[in-house]
């Protein structure tokens, strides 16, 4: 007589000890699932600790061995082109980074980046206000530090060296 | 109050322990690119550090837990 192949259920009643075929697919009860389920969420919390560490050390470790930049020296303008509240635009380092240069009330030349910190607008010079203002979001830069005095950027507009030679003006670096 | 009723709310507080740290370690990630691009590089190894001392947080608190689970299982085999 052929044998009759029974289903896994009908092998426990058989023989209870032995726990069916499924078990090894799905090997944690219902009433633990709630249970193991906690102890899987901390471990995958614990591993993405990990990875935001690993992503911290290797942020400290390019601000540590990153090179000082080297900027050249440019000529931007005769000193004596500039008149009093008066402004320029010039390029440097390269000809995609779009600076200008003011003459503060002080008297002072200044040169800052004039893309704005905020949303990389251009700023223009209002000489009457002595401010570098963003027209895109009204941020306003002081014209004799370049920090943010009003508006919504948060960092001051990177600083341009500048080495004047009797009346030459030379860029010779970017301070950020 | 049964010993399984009293490890889901202490592992409630863990989760929410381990969760807050994780915040903190996405916030300085957050700040160390933010000082990264902007040339501050002397904040970026104390955060590193601080990023490292909450991963220790969170793997002591991972050790509790699977240290809690033994000690059950020994104490009730039948779980």
């Amino acid at each position: 007589m052929p044998e009759v192949l029974k289903p896994d259920s009908l092998k426990i009643l058989n023989n209870p000890s032995q726990e069916p075929q499924w078990r090894e697919d799905f090997p944690i009860r219902w009433e633990n699932d709630h249970y193991v389920t906690r102890r899987e969420l901390a471990k995958f919390l614990t591993l993405g600790s990990a990875f935001l560490v690993i992503a911290n050390v290797v942020m400290a470790f390019f601000g540590k061995f990153r090179g000082a930049e080297q900027y050249p020296r440019a000529f931007v303008a005769n000193a004596s082109a500039i008149p009093e509240s008066g402004s320029m635009l010039f390029r440097y380092p390269t000809d995609r980074d779009p600076c200008i240069l003011v003459r503060a009330k002080s008297g002072e030349l200044r040169a800052y980046s004039q893309t704005c910190t905020h949303l990389s607008c251009a700023v223009v010079h209002r000489a009457q206000d002595g401010v570098l203002s963003c027209p895109c979001h009204m941020g306003l830069f002081s014209e004799t530090e370049g920090r943010p005095v009003a508006g919504p950027p948060i960092r001051p507009l990177p600083r341009i060296l500048l080495d004047q030679q009797g009346d030459q003006v030379f860029a010779i670096g970017v301070e950020v | 109050m049964e010993t399984r009723q009293q490890g889901q709310t202490m592992f409630t507080g863990i989760l929410l322990l381990i969760g807050t740290v994780i915040i903190v370690q996405l916030w300085l990630v957050g700040a160390s690119m933010d000082a990264l691009l902007a040339n501050e590089t002397e904040i970026l190894i104390p955060a590193a550090i601080i990023s490292f001392l909450g991963l220790l947080m969170n793997a002591g608190l991972l050790y509790y837990i699977h240290d809690f689970d033994k000690r059950v299982r020994r104490s009730n085999p039948a779980r």
